[in-house]
């Protein structure tokens, strides 16, 4: 059997489920790279901000594993947790919370095109697959599966 | 360009808003100095970490990869930078060039969202398998887990290289002879609209039972060594699936930011993703990838593929060189 194509046929119908999803990718990611841009603004411009950006990246083109390059830097190493949401009056947290706001947007992008599948594509068991996946990358974001990693 | 402006109003903001910003933190520069490195130091390296992110952005697109293939490699072969910091911007660079090309990919129905969710739980369980071995291997094996991961990451490079030479071989509208039960069962058929041609095309991807294993490694690659999966995610779907060759790259870009999410959250609650090195390589995956998509269809893609052939082998034998040093304690001149 070979892939087969019809110079007749009118174009197909474009996925709903997959419009929702490329857009509010696309959106989202646009929005966390323009938060992230703020972010970087700010630290540059803060004097003696409370994560020092320059410690950061001294520490980091020096080689020190992560320990080493959060200590001094203004803040210990995160322990598992969102540490930016509490930084967010820092520019390197508002630079974080960026960046993870693009890496965070998938999960509603997924819950959304899930959604038109299940309500207007009748597509129940990519829906399925779709929720699936989203719950897996949830149990990510939450910190759910044990980790491998211990503190200090 | 002014074409691309208007056409694309978001990329002049982004990089408006980038030339604006680049400029302030020049001209305004507060960061106090550090040991070995002064304010003004500290803002030549993002600016530096921009325009070559933009770079790489650009040729990793029109290539058909993720620049995160480009990125983990030269970093870990000719910096001192530890290699999970490496890695985990390395799985921002990834994720960023595929989130940008997601919109475009799904509203012009290139990429087919069954096959899209039907490859993510792999994709996305592979990832966080992989970033979850990468940090325990880093807090295990310390400096001779960095040379492994850099031997590992040079022997990968050289099978990517080669994949690329006898990349000729990818099917534009491969023949499907078997459709297992499976396959049939899962029905993973589409069709889209090929404008080279100026028809419709149909397909239906099959082996999707072995192809779902193989996601999984891809995930699990892509997520411990900070590559991605793009270089792998064509063939899979391409050769092994059976899918156009059109819809697997288009399918590539998508699958790569979905998989790459969820293998990026334990580096950022490790700590190990630090926003001052990862924010500009960020911006330039963005800016580049939606720059390297709309200047596709006008540059000669083979010549980029040389070129990155020539990168991917280069940096492999730096990159073995380097892990064979740490762990046998001899001295390797190469490069």
């Amino acid at each position: 059997m070979s892939q087969q194509s019809n110079n007749e046929e009118p174009r197909p119908e474009i996925p709903t489920s997959g419009v929702v999803y490329g857009d509010i990718i696309y959106w989202g990611t646009i929005a966390s790279a323009i938060i992230a841009v703020i972010g970087q603004i700010i630290s540059f411009l803060t004097p003696n901000s409370a994560i020092s950006p320059s410690i950061l990246l001294a520490k980091i083109w020096e080689g020190k594993k992560v320990d080493g390059i959060w200590a001094g830097s203004g803040m210990a190493r995160p322990e598992g947790e969102h540490w930016y949401i509490a930084q967010l009056a820092t520019g390197e947290g508002l630079t974080m919370f960026g960046i993870a706001l693009g890496v965070f947007i998938v999960i509603p992008a997924i819950l959304a095109s899930a959604y038109t599948m299940f309500t207007r594509e009748g597509r129940p068991f990519f829906g399925v697959l779709a929720i699936i996946a989203a719950l897996i990358t949830i149990a990510s974001f939450m910190g759910l599966l044990p980790s491998p990693m211990t503190a200090g | 360009m002014q074409t691309l402006m208007k056409k694309v109003p978001e990329l002049s903001i982004l990089i408006g808003l980038s030339i604006v910003a680049y400029f302030v933190m020049g001209a305004f520069n507060q960061v106090e100095d550090a040991a070995g490195l002064t304010g003004d130091g500290a803002f030549v390296l993002v600016l530096a970490s921009f325009v070559l992110s933009t770079m790489i952005a650009i040729i990793a697109v029109i290539a058909g990869v993720g620049g995160g293939v480009l990125f983990t490699p030269i970093m870990m072969a000719f910096t001192s930078i530890d290699t999970l910091i490496i890695r985990s911007t390395g799985l921002v660079v990834a994720m960023f060039s595929g989130l940008v090309s997601s919109g475009p990919f799904m509203r012009k129905g290139l990429a087919d969202v069954k096959i899209v969710f039907y490859c993510a739980i792999p994709i996305i369980l592979g990832g966080m398998l992989g970033s979850y071995a990468a940090i325990a291997l880093s807090e295990v094996m310390g400096a001779q887990g960095d040379a492994i991961v850099r031997l590992l990451l040079g022997l990968i490079l050289v099978f990517i290289a080669i994949l690329f030479i006898v990349g000729g071989s990818n099917t534009e509208y491969p023949e499907v002879k078997k459709v297992s039960p499976f396959s049939a069962w899962v029905n993973l058929k589409g069709a889209y609209y090929e404008e080279s041609l100026g028809q419709v095309v149909h397909y239906q991807s099959t082996r999707v039972g072995l192809g779902g294993l193989l996601f999984l490694l891809v995930g699990f690659t892509g997520g411990f060594f900070g590559l991605g999966g793009g270089w792998a995610v064509v063939p899979v779907l391409n050769l092994v699936m059976t899918t156009p060759l059109k819809v697997s790259a288009a399918g590539s870009g998508v699958l790569l930011a979905m998989g790459n999410s969820a293998a990026i959250w334990p580096y950022i609650k490790y700590g190990a993703l630090i926003a001052a090195l990862a924010a500009p390589w960020m911006l330039g995956q963005v800016i580049g990838g939606i720059m390297g998509a709309h200047i596709l269809a006008r540059v000669k893609a083979n010549f980029i593929r040389y070129v990155l052939i020539v990168l991917l082998f280069l940096t492999s034998f730096k990159l073995i060189a380097r892990g064979l040093e740490t762990m046998l304690g001899i001295d390797i001149p190469v490069l």
